[in-house]
């Protein structure tokens, strides 16, 4: 493809450089090492808990530390290129320091959710292997059951408060052992991560060893991480993303954001988890890369929990998801103190409804820009240009990276009709790992196939119009649920939304709608009805009306739809 | 009777916990309060008009002698203390609240209280020694602000203070406990059921009254139990800090006793209170997905 196939290059800043297919660096680890040259003594990761208490690591000193932990790996705990390492960890100053030298060792990485339950971490680690793990003392206690099956030979155990200085770190200790009791024995051999780190130091000094020289005999191509995706039925699938494709990735997402970000000055606050793809290669790679600040939250929930954040810091990036901008546009201190600082923010992960952005714009006088991707794909496709952000729109493809919407015979459909989308560029997995027949399964001659359906309009700016499978087929008329539920979500009284489809007789399927009020007892069914037929077409309005407390979600936030579909589905086949 | 040394460890100890009251603030919360006057008429009203009132009910109709009253009296026209926000925190109500109605019931204090306690003590015929409560309330703004410039220079000092401020909140009832209480036997049972009745009433009462008066503003469940503990848990330390520095000798001993009694008595009303909210509690915190950690 050339240019004249890509109509929304036109859309770039003038600045914006419209080819990345590579990266100048040759693996993660050589970026990791020469962004910490520049910056050197800078802060670079700032944790923050929500008490305000805080620990701070300068890029000089992550890149030390990661390059002991990467000896320890290797020299001591004996891994070789190519094992994977599996880190389970909230964030905290814990994750640079592992992730990093995970890169640096040459080892894949393995990202892995803190909150998974045994059995689904038994699953992660029958499928990868780990030859070692990090893991969280509070997660810690799953692991005789998670590892039954496949024993880890090498533990290394970190804390919420490390490397916090010395009286926040005894109070976060105390507190977490005689008060939350949040901390339950491990009973598996372990190290813990600041003996590793000066074990391997001592490795280091004692032996004379480059840590660059684990890192010479990678490619570009050679797999960095494995990211399990989720809410697909069936065993985990590990996108295997290369140096390359994560490296790549971050260039392309930050040139496109580049006019508004000045290298070495940004403040980026990192409340979603660096273990969801998002926030790894855009915060934790992206913002480390130009010099930013992450200040990093281990735990968002309650969301008060950033109240301290936001004032103790001057925050000027902010990258969340839908529920995350739609929770602080509800909360009294951010509604009256807003960041004062902030440039932009950056949704992705899931659909961001037009009236949490507009309300977001309110009250911070500045845009959320929306921004598209897959685990699969690094996970960045597309952003919203800088100033020129559309409302419901995922952007437009970010440099080198190309977009098309395919009908069901796999051709190309016209513009500005519907149609699954396919997706090539240099962010895109070479595949699943250890699973051919689902890596074919997703690709459709050369494009990776998205499971999204989307519309090209005339400029290149592509809209999401729903998951396929998540479509609604109402007397023949097709509903969206993604429609439904952004012109409820307008309604002021209305929390949070999710619409399916149910059995309904002649009609094939009704279109439910599960509504959670800002206030109990406020809505009533008829409410609901009159405003969505005041803004759609009658088939479009829900035929069935039910209040819920709250909606079920995945550990990133997206409301499961398919958890509401296959409740009703028990429901009706017990009467 | 409060001997020398345990005056300057009762001084230490209000100088922390203010400190800490002052590390939990930014001037922000300053401009917030303001532009959210109904919060903080709501917390001046419970706190200056309610309690010192049912303050003044209490000393007018049980049967407790003079100092008695007045030690009624000062307990009831007390700012929010800090163990309110513990409290509130436990039993899941608004956090950020407390904290604003417990800093401008102080703030506002330095203004209020001689006021509001010369009236009321004038309506009972008692003397009281206004110019050094005045005094005592000023300098304790100094702690507030010495903990605000903690936090702004250092955000983990401020959040060690503030940790401090409130620990030793609760560790000066301990102090209470086996400090004063013992020492102060004999004294207690010989005391009147008035004033037992008057140390529980005070935070029983302005508990329900501070709850029912926010619900029927129309205040959220959640809010409305935060006014709740807010208005019932006074600054008790603070009460026995002023006594302390202006009353001397026996005659301390009777116009301490409510304080004392109060401050014991609250931490048990307050715990029973919080367990009967948490109970009460559905789904009023915004739920955010359980993963997002």
């Amino acid at each position: 493809m050339n240019s004249e196939d890509r109509p929304w290059t036109k859309f770039y800043a003038p600045s914006v450089n419209p080819e990345i297919s590579t990266s100048a660096y040759n693996s993660i680890g050589d970026m990791i090492s020469s962004v910490a040259g520049t910056y050197g003594t800078a802060p670079a990761f700032t944790t923050c808990l929500p008490n305000g208490m805080n620990g701070t690591l300068s890029f000089a000193q992550v890149d030390e530390m990661s390059d002991a932990l990467a000896v320890y790996l290797r020299d001591v705990a004996g891994l070789k290129q190519g094992d994977r390492v599996a880190l389970q960890l909230p964030n905290g100053l814990a994750f640079p320091v592992a992730a990093f030298a995970i890169f640096k060792a040459g080892c894949i990485l393995v990202n892995v959710n803190p909150l998974y339950t045994a059995e689904e971490i038994a699953g992660l680690f029958a499928t990868s292997s780990p030859q070692a793990l990090i893991i969280m003392d509070m997660f810690a206690h799953n692991l005789p059951e998670a590892t039954k099956d496949h024993p880890i030979p090498n533990v290394i155990v970190t804390k919420v408060s490390e490397y916090l200085p010395t009286m926040p770190k005894a109070i976060v200790g105390l507190v977490q052992k005689y008060w939350d009791k949040s901390v339950k024995p491990i009973n598996t051999p372990h190290i813990r991560l600041p003996a590793a780190i000066i074990e391997g130091r001592s490795k280091q000094k004692a032996d004379a060893i480059a840590p660059d020289s684990y890192r010479s005999t990678l490619a570009p191509d050679d797999v960095a991480c494995l990211q399990f995706t989720g809410g697909t039925t069936g065993p985990p699938k590990g996108a295997m993303l290369t140096h390359k494709n994560l490296l790549v990735n971050m260039e392309q997402t930050m040139e496109l954001l580049s006019d508004s970000i000045e290298k070495g000055e940004e403040i980026a606050l990192t409340a979603l988890p660096m273990y969801h793809i998002f926030a790894f290669t855009v915060n934790l790679m992206g913002f480390y890369w130009l010099g930013a600040r992450n200040i990093l939250i281990p735990n968002p929930r309650p969301l008060s929990s950033l109240k301290r954040a936001f004032e103790n810091y001057d925050i000027t990036w902010l990258s969340g998801v839908n529920t995350l901008f739609n929770g602080l546009n509800n909360e009294t201190w951010f509604m009256d103190s807003p960041p004062k600082h902030l440039k932009f923010a950056a949704a992705g992960g899931m659909a961001l409804q037009s009236s949490v952005a507009e309300r977001w714009l309110e009250i911070t006088g500045k845009p959320i820009l929306q921004g598209y991707g897959l685990t699969e794909t690094s996970p960045v496709l597309t952003f919203n240009p800088l100033g020129r952000t559309r409302p419901n729109s995922i952007g437009v493809p970010l440099p080198s990276t190309d977009l098309c919407c395919f009908d069901d015979d796999g051709k190309p459909v016209a513009q500005g009709e519907r149609g699954e989308l396919g997706a090539k560029g240099p962010q895109i997995m070479p595949g699943y790992w250890e699973n051919v027949d689902a890596t074919a399964e997703t690709f459709n001659d050369g494009w990776f196939m998205t499971g999204d359906i989307a519309v090209m309009d005339q400029d290149g700016y592509f809209e999401i119009v729903d998951r396929k499978k998540d479509m609604i087929v109402v007397s023949g008329f097709n509903v969206y649920p993604n429609e439904v539920e952004d012109c409820l979500a307008t309604h002021a009284d209305v929390l949070e939304v999710a619409v399916i489809g149910v059995p309904d007789g002649a009609a094939g399927e009704a279109v439910k709608a599960f509504v959670v009020a800002r206030e109990p007892g406020i809505l009533t069914r008829e409410i609901i009805r009159a405003h969505c037929k005041e803004h759609m077409t009658n088939y479009k309005v829900p035929k069935l009306v039910e209040f819920r407390d709250d909606l079920p979600k995945s550990n990133v936030g997206k409301i499961l739809r398919k958890d509401l579909r296959s409740e009703i589905n028990a429901e009706s086949s017990e009467t | 009777m409060v001997g020398p040394l345990e005056q300057a460890i009762l001084a230490l100890m209000i100088f922390v916990i203010m400190l800490g009251m002052g590390a939990s603030l930014t001037p922000r919360d300053f401009s917030l309060a303001l532009k959210r006057p109904k919060g903080l008429f709501i917390g001046v009203v419970s706190q200056y008009g309610f309690m010192p009132l049912i303050g003044f009910l209490l000393a007018m109709t049980l049967p407790v002698s003079d100092p008695i009253k007045i030690g009624i009296l000062i307990m009831a026209c007390m700012p929010g203390g800090t163990t309110s926000n513990i409290f509130t925190y436990f039993s899941k109500g608004n956090l950020a609240l407390s904290v604003l109605m417990t800093v401008t019931s102080t703030i506002f204090g330095v203004l209020l209280i001689p006021i509001i306690l010369v009236f009321y003590a004038g309506a009972l015929d008692l003397e009281i020694p206004r110019e050094n409560i005045i005094a005592t309330l000023i300098l304790l703004l100094v702690p507030v602000a010495i903990g605000m410039v903690l936090r702004k220079f250092n955000a983990n000092v401020g959040a060690v203070t503030e940790f401090m401020g409130s620990l030793l909140a609760v560790i000066f009832i301990v102090f209470l406990v086996v400090s004063w209480i013992p020492r102060n036997w004999a004294f207690l049972m010989e005391t009147s059921w008035g004033t037992y009745a008057a140390s529980v009433g005070l935070g029983v009462i302005g508990i329900m009254i501070g709850y029912n008066f926010a619900r029927g503003l129309r205040l959220h469940p959640r809010n409305a139990r935060t006014v709740g503990l807010e208005t019932g848990i006074q600054n008790g330390p603070l009460a026995i800090a002023i006594i302390a520095f202006t009353f001397t000798g026996a005659q301390a001993q009777s116009y301490m006793a409510v304080p004392v009694l109060y401050s014991v008595f609250i931490v048990i009303i307050a715990t029973l209170v919080t367990f009967w909210f948490r109970r009460a509690n559905t789904a009023a915190e915004q739920k955010m997905p359980d993963g997002l950690l």
